[in-house]
């Protein structure tokens, strides 16, 4: 083999190697289905909160609309796994993080107020903290620069909300989550869509 | 000229297609026939006679299963598959040292 045919055949190895590791799976659905689902629980729990029904019923009523959600999540989720046509370590990373980051904004929500280690109203700031270190992360292994800067909005809205704490954090923690995660979950939908082929994966 | 020796060259990856999709399972966890045919262009029948050699050699696995009635074919690198493919690679950046 000469040096420049040798050349040429590395040449295009990295080619394929580095445009097959850029391949990222997100369809944005599990952003648009827990952004929908957690504002519409905000919105129910803010009208409760207006007409001084007992927090325990707001409490059961997020214990049953989380754990529901999570079922339907892990179901749908694991069909979209297996029709997958391609399983990356980006991908799997993205799906380890995001889990992670789940049972923490779940711990934080339950635990840590039926704890009593804090007040309820500050699970939207706490939470809020938690969603930018994910999306920061996630932006990164993604290579989405706008999804990395999504994670100052849910800071700086955590700011907000730890300094001010009200009944109605609970409105603006749902339009945090509207204008922060679901229109993102959106846009990565059709990304998804418009690039996709027969393989199923986008690239980054 | 080098002093090339033909020996050295790993036959099984040494083809343009072979070489491809050890270039694409290397990079990715496991992948899907109908991927493998998209990344490199292949045919079906093409690809299919490739892999099969690959998998004879015991560089890459395959799992079959079906999903939504629909077959779906996986492939993944063995550690055999890795090694050999470092291997190669080491050899062909070697020839360019040269």
């Amino acid at each position: 083999m000469e040096s420049k045919q040798a050349e040429l055949e590395l040449s295009v190895i990295k080619t394929i190697m580095e445009d097959s590791r850029k391949i990222v799976c997100n369809n944005g659905w599990h952003y648009i289905f827990w952004g929908v689902v957690v504002s519409i629980a905000l919105i129910a729990n803010y009208v409760m909160a207006l007409m001084s029904i007992s927090q325990n019923s707001a409490g059961f009523m997020w214990f049953v609309t989380m754990i529901s959600a999570s079922v339907v999540s892990m179901i749908w989720g694991r069909r979209k796994e297996k029709q997958r046509t391609v399983k990356t370590f980006a991908g799997r990373l993205l799906g380890s993080l995001w889990f992670a980051g789940g049972i923490s904004m779940f711990m934080f929500g339950f635990v840590g107020t039926i704890s009593g280690a804090y007040d309820a109203i500050f699970i939207c700031p706490i939470i809020s903290t938690v969603l930018g270190v994910t999306y920061f992360a996630s932006g990164e292994i993604q290579q989405l620069k706008w999804q990395k800067a999504l994670s100052f909005g849910w800071w700086a809205g955590a700011i907000g909300l730890f300094f001010f704490p009200s009944v109605h954090t609970l409105l603006i923690f749902a339009i945090m989550l509207i204008l922060f995660q679901t229109i993102p979950g959106i846009i990565l939908n059709k990304r998804y869509k418009r690039e996709l082929g027969v393989s199923g994966a986008v690239q980054a | 000229m080098t002093d090339y020796n033909y020996h050295e060259i790993d036959d099984v990856i040494h083809s343009r297609i072979r070489t491809a999709i050890m270039a694409v399972l290397i990079s990715v966890e496991e992948a899907e026939f109908t991927f493998i045919r998209e990344k490199i262009n292949a045919t079906d029948g093409n690809l299919s006679v490739h892999l099969k050699k690959l998998e004879e050699h015991n560089y890459i696995s395959v799992r079959k299963e079906f999903v939504d009635r629909k077959p779906m074919t996986r492939y993944k690198i063995t550690e055999t598959g890795r090694k050999a493919f470092e291997e190669y690679i080491k050899k062909l950046e070697s020839i360019i040292k040269k």
